[in-house]
């Protein structure tokens, strides 16, 4: 678990953090999100003490950050950034294992801990081990990227901006891939983005920042439903809002068992989201869907009606 | 497939050798059989009872020069490149520009200048000329070793940093490779300048390749002055070359294989 409380950052006179609180329970995914300049990767870097905290407290599983030795706690927190920082003078392997070797782990440890990762990571160890980063591309290099955080199994990742430096299409394949691993392995992570879609699809927790200061905290959901000022409601899309909550809420939530009518021509699958299925609506020019499970088997329908008056209803409750 | 990989590689290698070899070679012969050339410096000085330098023999003269180059050469290296570590740390930033400047300053004296400075503090001999070449080297070292460290990438020394390397762990498995390139571009301008400074020293009575050239000078015997013009030449080139090559062994290594 990770705590920040009422933790300052001043550079001289200017204050790049300013007395912010948050709390990141084990296991758990929080997005820190703003425009550049906001303080989130000054928030991220206090963290594993790249940067040292004016004031206020940060604590690691209930001990003080300032109590480790610095090294040693880098050595247990994993981090990623945008331009992956991978030694070009060192290939693949080299560059994964680094962490286990600084911990000293046997060659033998390192070398099948590497080939898990790469395997892990959609990386064939026969082609990608003795690559170099130059070799690499954007989204591969990443790939090594989160594979060398990930070595050494450490309980916390931080992530700064990991994808913002690759194409559209790589950027959602390894958004999705990194959902998939932290469903999976359940690590602390927290996770700075200016994109706000990006912070929606994977994050538990949203955190707006501006300034320097906390303006919004809350579940994707929660703050899509209750954005706190316009700030947080530009943020998260303006009118686009209900489109990104649709996104998040699930097709199995809305459907209802199957009438005695007709099954509509058109199949949505039951993990898909509300945002799915209203465009696959606009697309077949239908009000009506017929949800399916993996098998392709009909299990429910999915009306247009439905969609909006549950969208409608959640308005009061918040719910994730 | 290594074997034929193997011969690919032993194929491009091979050139890579030529030139060094060329120069080394051609060293050896110009030092050994110098006597025997005397009919062609007979033709190009008629006049001269003696046209072949004979007061010590060129393999010797060759010793003493290197002797010296490298001894320069080898102060230079760690002054020059401990220094240049040093600046870029944090703690020694502050050191950054005076260093620089002092760097600078040694090579805008002139090696001559420095020669008839030392002289009265050392005595003739070899030790001025060696403390010249320090001086006048040092630049191009100090200069390299400051470009290449600031030039590793901020995001590559934030990562280390933030994997748990220690700052030692940093300079040595990160920062030093990454620059070596660059600094061994400095050595490399430093010696083969110095190879060509070091004939000074027969000035001030540093007997090495630059003998000839003075006794050349002074007796009006151009043949004299062309020997030891050419086997400094031919050194310089051989050092360089070996330099060269050493360079692209080191980018092989540091890029892909």
């Amino acid at each position: 678990m990770i705590e920040l409380t009422r933790v300052s950052k001043r550079f001289g006179d200017e204050t790049a953090v300013n007395d912010i609180s948050l709390r990141v329970p084990k296991g758990e995914f929080c997005a820190l999100v703003g425009t550049s300049g906001c303080g989130k990767s000054t928030t991220l870097r206090m963290i594993n003490r790249l940067i040292e905290h004016s004031e206020g407290d940060i604590t690691l599983d209930g001990q003080s950050i300032g109590a480790y030795d610095p090294v040693r706690l880098r050595r247990r927190i994993g981090y990623v950034i945008q331009h992956t920082g991978l030694f070009p003078h060192w290939n693949v392997v080299r560059n994964i294992g680094l962490v286990p070797r600084l911990l000293k782990w046997s060659t033998a440890d390192v070398q099948a801990r590497v080939e898990e990762l790469m395997d892990l990571l959609g990386l064939p160890v026969v082609e990608f081990s003795h690559k170099y980063p130059h070799q690499l591309s954007g989204g591969q290099a990443q790939r090594v990227g989160v594979a060398r955080a990930l070595a050494a199994d450490p309980d916390i990742l931080l992530m700064d901006e990991p994808f913002g430096a690759l194409d559209p299409i790589t950027r959602e394949k390894l958004q999705e891939e990194l959902a998939k691993l932290q469903a999976r392995l359940h690590k602390t992570v927290v996770f700075v983005t200016h994109d706000m879609d990006e912070a929606l699809k994977l994050a538990d927790h949203l955190v707006v920042m501006r300034e320097g200061r906390i303006i919004q905290q809350g579940s994707p959901l929660a703050l899509l439903q209750h954005p706190s000022d316009p700030f947080v409601e530009s943020m998260l899309g303006g009118l686009e809002r209900g489109l990104k909550q649709a996104a998040l809420t699930r097709v199995k939530d809305h459907m209802t068992s199957m009438g005695p009518t007709l099954p509509a021509q058109s199949r949505i699958p039951v993990n898909f989201s509300l945002r799915q299925a209203l465009s696959m609506m606009l697309r077949d020019h239908t009000d009506r869907l017929t949800v399916v499970d993996q098998h392709d088997v009909p299990i429910g329908d999915l009306s247009l009606r439905r969609v909006i008056k549950e969208a409608q209803l959640d308005k009061g409750s918040i719910r994730e | 497939m290594s074997n034929a990989l193997g011969a690919v590689q032993a194929r491009k290698q091979a050139p890579q050798w030529r030139w060094p070899l060329v120069w080394v070679m051609l060293l050896v012969v110009s030092v050994v059989g110098m006597p025997a050339a005397e009919p062609l410096f007979h033709w190009i000085e008629p006049d001269a009872r003696q046209v072949v330098y004979d007061r010590a023999d060129f393999y010797v003269l060759l010793g003493r020069h290197l002797l010296v180059v490298g001894i320069a050469a080898i102060v230079t290296i760690v002054v020059g490149v401990l220094a240049g570590i040093a600046v870029t740390r944090q703690r020694g930033s502050d050191f950054l520009p005076l260093v620089g400047q002092l760097a600078s300053l040694g090579q805008t004296f002139p090696p001559v200048a420095v020669l008839a400075l030392a002289v009265p503090v050392l005595g003739f001999g070899t030790l001025p000329i060696i403390v010249a070449l320090m001086l006048y080297g040092l630049l191009p070292i100090v200069r390299n070793t400051l470009a290449g460290l600031q030039g590793v990438e901020g995001d590559i020394k934030t990562a280390a940093h933030a994997m748990g390397m220690t700052p030692t762990q940093i300079l040595r498995q990160v920062e030093l490779p990454l620059a070596a390139p660059v600094i061994l571009a400095g050595i490399r301008t430093s010696v083969t300048i110095n190879i060509a400074t070091a004939a000074l020293g027969a000035t001030v009575g540093a007997s090495n390749l630059g003998d000839p050239i003075i006794a050349g000078i002074v007796n009006g015997n151009m043949a004299y002055v062309l020997q030891g013009a050419l086997t400094i030449a031919l050194l310089a080139l051989a050092v360089d070359s070996l330099f060269e090559l050493l360079q692209r062994k080191l980018h092989s290594r540091l890029s892909a294989p």
